[in-house]
């Protein structure tokens, strides 16, 4: 494919002299530092006391680059004014910085891409890199390989710079890194793979015809994404052009590389020395930190070169004082190794700071103990606290006696009482109502933002006291899962996120890095091994989620968050137009559950609600049939036969859930037609072994079954109260059914000849022994009709029914046992009789459906002793011959 | 030095076994069909005018190793007897070459896996599998590949060493479709620095997912920077522990050692799971660490050790949950130092650019292999009166072409960069240009043979012309003659020939590697 160019491109190439431009991407677009950044943007933190933005300033200088333009979001007044009043405004600087706001609806870099194309303002290659990087990589040796690369090839579009690490380097991140596949000669990128720590990526796809141009790749884990790019001018237009682009890394170079119809190359830049790293997480602002300690950055060190403008001392052992002698070291307080103190600060008489960062005006109390700790301007730490591992913002008091543990985040102005011990891993940011309004000016729709996070935060503040003391001004930010996980990307859980929080060892997760914990369940036939690994990859991906929601007792109090309902309502329609079209196109099974699955990751809305969902539609598609309640149920089961299933193909298997469901659409239907229906379908599905009696047991001893947390009288109430009753009927029934086991487990004996015969083949003895069955209920049935109708007054005939029909159907499956164990063998059973049954059961749920109508008044088979001596002794067959019914159903069931 | 002890062992034990195997040769076909009731080995096809078996063989008694086990097919066995037992063909002295047989047919050949499987009682201790058509690179002693297995088994608890070498490139041209698909490369991943083999593309993979290469990020986190290639070939020289071989019982399911058994047996070196699970039986713990201990304290072994101080520092949760940790050590803590075996499978990766190395496994690499050694080799005419009287004045013969003895070239008959077999007729003004003629061929005068391979007893008729054909021993082309870029097969023999000719003709085309693997 010839490369496509316009002239003022070639121009650009031809001109040496040209201004080298470079564009900041200022803004984080994730919240890893909160609630530090609470009230100002992420580039503006200190490290090594100098903001982050004068360190990209400075490494940027150091490469040569001429202009600057900076892309901030938040906060952009901030970053103006930081901007004019840093060194690099004044004319002798050399360097032009140009701050440009973008729209509120920038979410991604991506979208800051596109805003830089609408923009204009790159008019030759430039360096994208991020607001938060430490760098002393030479980008201008980057640049000139990129523009000779340019020369002879117009579709390298971009040189990625990155350093050669190891795969467990400390400030290579350990939640999202990415693995490169190299061209070993020309470093061409060929494919890029985005990892993450947690869930741990099981496996990594190259796709095979990369080796026919380039027999011989490397594969790099060990490489660190400096986030340092080369960019030729349509790189801005490729992301215009490509409106999905979100993240630069897993979207457009993963996009570009594996694009058929782009044709772009992309280069990587291996940095052999020279460091280069971002900060991108509490995790890495620590590592970075201890790097700039180190003299890695050299010559960007705290003692030559500071951004801040600062001038510091290097002592021996790493340590760096301010110059101006206006520190105050008390003669008895220690300082230990790789420690860096600023201008006016006072460290008072055995206090002891070990590889930390103390700001600019700071007091550390008498007694005090630094370690690891980064303190920033104007904080005053009290006499004998204890500070380790953990980052303190501007203005902080901090009580005497204070113990911040490792991975505490203190944000601007919080004042924390005395004696307060903290818990590790503790956020806390000041308290709104002291929270003067000083950026008024900033935009709306950050405070926005930052009052719903707040509020979030507001709603969990009982028993803060205790936890930071009196007198404090603190909220606390809530520890562990917060509520809106399940619509948080994975690589933002909150797991993955622990990975990159500062002082967390994360040594309790199971990283597969070490060996994949994936593969547990994977079998030595490597068929089945990629297919499962994904499988649970898949659910250990969303394991904590889930395992919150299928929890039936916090479901129902659990089921809505505001801030899901919105998604949830989508993929609700969604999925009634997909069931809608499979009900109507006649799909199979198998392709419809294909299909929820992928709506269910798209939207990433827990299991519970498609089950609903697809309860729901199956409900609400049942043909109605007003005034014949055998054409009904004859409806019903056959409606259920053929999409059952699907229930448990979406994605898992959960059978109370799935009543629970019903149940709950059932009552929400109100007192119209579809209620009644509740009954019907609850024995359809239990013909079709979708459901167990232990089942149906379970979900009627659940709370959420019997409406708790229902406002009472409420029509839902009511609704879900009576569906209850029917539960509680059914149940009933098949206490007495167990009785009545027992006692057929004697009959059973007096008819062994039948024995031999059905045992010939599973699926036609169970068949015979429905017919068989169906027939001894007419009988049965008549004799205690009178118990169903006081029961059941809203509907008579209805209710019985079902109870009847599994009657009939369930024994055709089960094997017979010692009458005792009859009941408990049920559930150990359970598997194996579902999957025989798939197949054995609808022949027998077609006649015992068709044959309860015939019945005048059906009614609960109490005292039907002639039925259960017949399935008995048919189900000797299955039991004995049931490894084989259940291969053939498994066939059947794939076939199907 | 101990001299006691290491006398001592000698003689207790040999270290390792060579296992030979010498299958059909399908792919070679139809240069292995039987010639009337007597098979042409595989082992015995000429290289060079060598026994092809005799070059793995001289490469194992190079390296010291004195006991080969070779396994044939049964109803090779007289040959192959007859060969090893011949003074004239088998000057190997030193080594002790027990033949075994398999009961296999050409058509219906037990797989690699089970063949080793049936051999299992016989083989006590480390082995070397080889192939009888790895023709190895000078530069590529054997004992670099068992140095390697001894170190790195008793350094870090290595299962087993492979060895792969770099493929040349064809020349498109010099390609002839008809005779198969030209040999492919396996696509592999290993770590260049420490030499392990950590992922080998299967067939089975490949059914899996042809779009990708899949494997799993651990590997990737134990080695952080690795090459995928597809430049390498497989040379079937598998130098591995006796444990090896109970694993290999377990794993009846797999037929080919090659591309079942190699490819799962990287695993478990990076899957936790697969390592709990077969960790102990590939590498149970011992107490004999008098080897181990000599290397730890070794300042020269840096590549392991760093691999090893790596590996400690990113997995140390990895390393604490080691199913040997469970077990009641009979050693003291230095053991434990060592770390749990690395089950590593270690790689000689044999470059191109030094030296050419290739198997003989299909006809497109036996004519190369030919090639090469032609390329070596100078003829001049011989001295002896008695063998110069075969050749006549007029005959032309260029410098690159080899002569067997006892082989008449008639008058004006010219040889170009071929290899012709012993026993040979060479009629006059016959053209015989790039060619490999096995013993016994005759060509009549004026004949045209260009790029052609002829099996042993063909006679070729006056004047007839091939191009690019590949003949059956003991084909017969009928003067006057011309073929190109055909496999020539005599159809005509006794009914019970021709029905294994046709089979074998079939099965030769279509046979992929796996045929070619299975019968070796």
């Amino acid at each position: 494919m010839p490369p496509k160019s316009s002239s003022g491109k070639d121009k650009d190439l031809a001109e040496e002299d040209e201004v080298l431009q470079a564009v900041i991407l200022a803004d984080s677009f994730n919240k890893r530092f909160k609630p530090l950044t609470v009230g100002k943007p992420r580039c503006l933190l200190p490290i090594c006391n100098a903001t982050l933005l004068d360190w990209t300033f400075e490494s940027l200088a150091l490469a040569g680059v001429q202009e600057i333009f900076v892309i901030c979001r938040s906060y952009a007044d901030q970053v103006k004014a930081a901007i004019r009043d840093s060194k690099w405004s004044k004319p002798s600087s050399g360097l032009k910085i140009v701050p440009i706001v973008t729209a509120k609806e920038t979410f991604s870099p991506g979208d800051a891409m596109r805003d830089i194309y609408t923009h204009g303002i790159i008019t030759s290659d430039f360096v994208l890199v991020t607001g938060d990087l430490v760098s002393n990589v030479r980008i201008d040796e980057v640049v000139r390989a990129h523009k000779e690369r340019r020369r002879t090839n117009k579709d390298a579009i971009m040189t990625m710079v990155v350093k050669e690490a190891g795969a467990a380097h400390r400030t290579r991140s350990r939640g999202e890194s990415g693995v490169f596949v190299l061209d070993p000669d020309t470093s061409e990128c060929l494919h890029y793979e985005p990892t993450i720590g947690y869930p741990a990526t099981p496996s990594i796809k190259i796709p095979r015809e990369i080796l026919e141009e380039h027999p011989e790749v490397e594969i790099r884990n060990d490489l660190i994404d400096c986030s340092i790019d080369v960019c030729s001018v349509e790189v801005p237009s490729l992301f215009q052009d490509n409106f999905d682009y979100g993240d630069i890394r897993r979207d457009f170079v993963y996009g570009v590389l594996t694009s058929d119809l782009l044709m772009k190359n992309i280069y990587c830049y291996v940095a052999k020395d020279g460091y280069a790293a971002r900060v991108a997480d509490t995790r890495s602002y620590d590592a970075v930190s201890k790097d700039i300690l180190a003299r890695w950055t050299f010559p960007l060190v705290p003692d030559d070169n500071h951004p801040g403008g600062h001038s510091y001392e290097h002592l021996r052992g790493n340590k760096y004082i301010a110059k101006d002698n206006s520190v105050v070291l008390s003669r008895t307080c220690k300082v230990g190794n790789n420690t860096l103190i600023g201008a006016h600060t006072t460290i008072e008489a055995n206090a002891s700071v070990q590889s930390s960062v103390v700001g600019q005006r700071c007091t550390i109390g008498p007694g005090a103990v630094l370690r690891d700790a980064y303190i920033f301007d104007d904080t005053h730490v009290g006499a004998g606290c204890v500070v380790e591992g953990s980052i303190v913002g501007t203005h902080v008091r901090l009580g005497s006696g204070c113990r911040v543990p490792r991975g505490c985040l203190i944000a601007d102005g919080v004042v924390i009482g005395e004696g307060a011990k903290l818990r590790k891993f503790e956020r806390v940011s000041k308290k709104r109502e002291a929270q003067e309004d000083e950026d008024e000016d900033a935009d709306d729709e950050d405070e926005e933002e930052e009052d719903s996070d707040l509020e979030e935060v507001e709603a969990h503040q009982e028993g803060v006291e205790q936890i930071v003391g009196k007198g404090s001004n603190a909220l606390v930010w809530p520890q562990g899962l917060p509520d809106e996980e399940e619509e948080v990307e994975e690589r933002e859980s909150h797991n993955n996120q622990r990975l990159m929080r500062i002082g967390d060892d994360a040594s309790d997760l199971e990283l597969s890095d070490e060996g994949s914990t994936t593969d547990d369940d994977f079998s030595d036939t490597d068929t089945s091994y990629s297919m499962r690994s994904r499988a649970s990859s898949m659910t250990s991906a969303s394991g904590p989620s889930f395992s919150l929601n299928l929890d039936p007792s916090t479901s129902a109090s659990a089921i809505h968050s505001l801030s899901s309902a919105a998604a949830e309502t989508e993929f609700r329609s969604e999925v009634a137009q997909s069931l809608e079209r499979a009900f109507a196109e006649g799909h199979s099974v198998e392709n419809a559950a294909v299909e929820l699955k992928t709506l269910r990751m798209a939207s990433n809305v827990p299991l519970r609600r498609v089950r609903e969902a697809v309860v729901g539609a199956i409900v609400d598609r049942v043909p109605l049939v007003p005034d014949d309640p055998a054409a009904q149920r004859a409806e019903i089961a056959r409606f259920v036969r053929r999409w059952g299933q699907l229930i448990d193909k979406i994605g898992g298997v959960d059978a109370v859930e799935t009543v629970e469901a019903l149940q709950y659409h059932c009552a929400g239907a109100g007192a119209g037609a579809r209620q009644p229906l509740f009954a019907q379908v609850l024995a359809a599905l239990y013909q079709q072994d979708l459901v167990e009696e232990e089942d149906i047991r379970a979900w009627h001893r659940s709370a959420a079954a019997r409406g708790q947390g229902l406002k009472p009288g409420s029509p839902l109430a009511e609704g879900v109260k009576r569906c209850w009753a029917v539960g509680a009927k059914m149940i009933e029934q098949f206490d007495a059914e167990s009785e009545e086991e027992s006692e057929e487990e004697e009959s059973d004996e007096e008819a062994p000849k039948a024995k031999a015969p059905a045992a010939v083949s599973a699926p036609s003895s169970a068949k015979a022994a429905a017919e068989e069955d169906s027939e001894s209920e007419e009988d049965s049935d008549e004799d205690s009709d009178d118990d169903s109708e006081e029961s059941a007054p809203a509907k008579p005939a209805p209710a019985p029914a079902p109870a009847a029909a599994p009657a009939a159907a369930k024994p055709a499956t089960q094997p017979p046992k010692a009458p005792a164990q009859a009941a408990d063998s049920e559930s150990e059973e359970e598997t194996e009789s579902e999957e025989a049954s798939d197949e054995d059961a609808s022949p027998a749920a077609k006649t015992a459906s068709a044959a309860a109508p015939a019945a005048s008044h059906p009614a609960p088979a109490k005292t039907s002793t002639p039925a259960p001596s017949t399935h008995a002794k048919a189900a000797e067959g299955p039991g004995g011959s049931s490894d084989e019914s259940e291969e053939d159903s498994e066939d059947s069931a794939a076939n199907a | 030095m101990d001299f006691d002890e290491s006398s001592a062992t000698k003689i207790v034990t040999r270290e390792f076994l060579a296992v030979v195997l010498a299958g059909f040769g399908n792919e070679l076909g139809p240069l292995t069909n039987n010639h009337g009731d007597d098979p042409c080995l595989k082992a015995l096809l000429p290289i060079a005018n060598k026994p092809m078996l005799e070059y793995p063989l001289r490469w194992l008694e190079q390296s010291g190793i004195t006991d080969v086990l070779l396994i044939c097919p049964t109803s090779h066995r007289a040959a192959m007897t007859n060969y090893i037992q011949s003074d004239a063909s088998a000057p190997f002295p030193s080594l002790s070459i027990d033949v075994q047989t398999v009961e296999e047919s050409q058509d219906m050949a037990p797989g690699t896996s089970s063949i080793l499987r049936q051999f299992a009682s016989r083989i006590k201790s480390d082995f070397i599998l080889l192939p009888c058509d790895f023709v190895p690179p000078p530069t590529l002693p054997l004992s670099q590949v068992l140095n390697k297995f001894r170190t790195e088994v008793t350094y870090d608890g290595a299962i087993a060493t492979t060895c792969f070498f770099e493929a040349s490139k064809h020349d498109k041209g010099t390609l002839t479709e008809d005779w198969g698909l030209p040999p492919s490369n396996n696509t592999i991943i290993f770590d260049e620095r420490s030499g392990t083999l950590l992922y080998v593309d299967s067939p089975d993979d490949v059914d899996n997912n042809n779009q990708e290469f899949e494997f799993r990020m651990s590997l990737l986190s134990q080695y952080p920077r690795t090459k995928l290639s597809a430049k390498f070939r497989d040379s079937h020289v598998y130098v591995c522990r006796r444990t090896v071989l109970d694993v290999l019982s377990q794993k009846s399911q797999y037929e080919s050692i090659k591309e079942e058994f190699i490819p799962w047996l990287c695993k478990p070196q990076y899957q936790r799971t697969r390592r709990e699970k077969y960790g102990n039986i590939l590498s149970p713990a011992t107490n004999n660490l008098s080897q181990a201990l000599a290397l730890k304290h070794s300042t020269l072994h840096l590549p392991a050790r760093k691999q090893h101080l790596r590996r400690s520092a990113a997995g140390s949760e990895a390393d604490d949950d080691h199913p040997r940790s469970t077990m009641p050590s009979p050693v003291d803590d230095d053991d434990e130092d060592a770390g749990e075996p690395s089950l590593r499978v270690g790689l000689v990766a044999h470059r191109a650019s030094s030296g050419f190395a290739s198997r003989a496994n299909n006809l497109h690499t036996y004519l190369e292999l030919n090639r090469f050694f032609l390329g070596q080799a100078s003829y001049a005419l011989p001295t002896d009166p008695e063998r110069r009287a075969f050749i006549d004045q007029k005959a032309q013969i260029s410098s690159d072409s080899m002569i067997g003895h006892s082989t008449r070239v008639e008058e004006r008959a010219s040889i170009k960069r071929s290899v012709i077999g012993a026993h040979c007729v060479i009629g006059k003004m016959a053209k015989v240009v790039g060619c490999v003629l096995l013993d016994h061929c005759v060509v009549a005068d004026g004949a045209k043979l260009d790029g052609c391979i002829l099996g042993a007893y063909t006679k070729v008729g006056g004047k007839a012309e091939l191009s690019r054909c590949v003949t059956q021993p003991g084909y017969e082309v009928a003067p006057g003659e011309t073929a190109r870029n055909e496999k020539l097969e005599t159809s005509d023999w006794t009914a019970q020939d021709t029905s294994e000719d046709q089979d074998t003709d079939e099965s030769s085309e279509e046979a992929s590697d796996d045929s070619s693997e299975s019968s070796e």
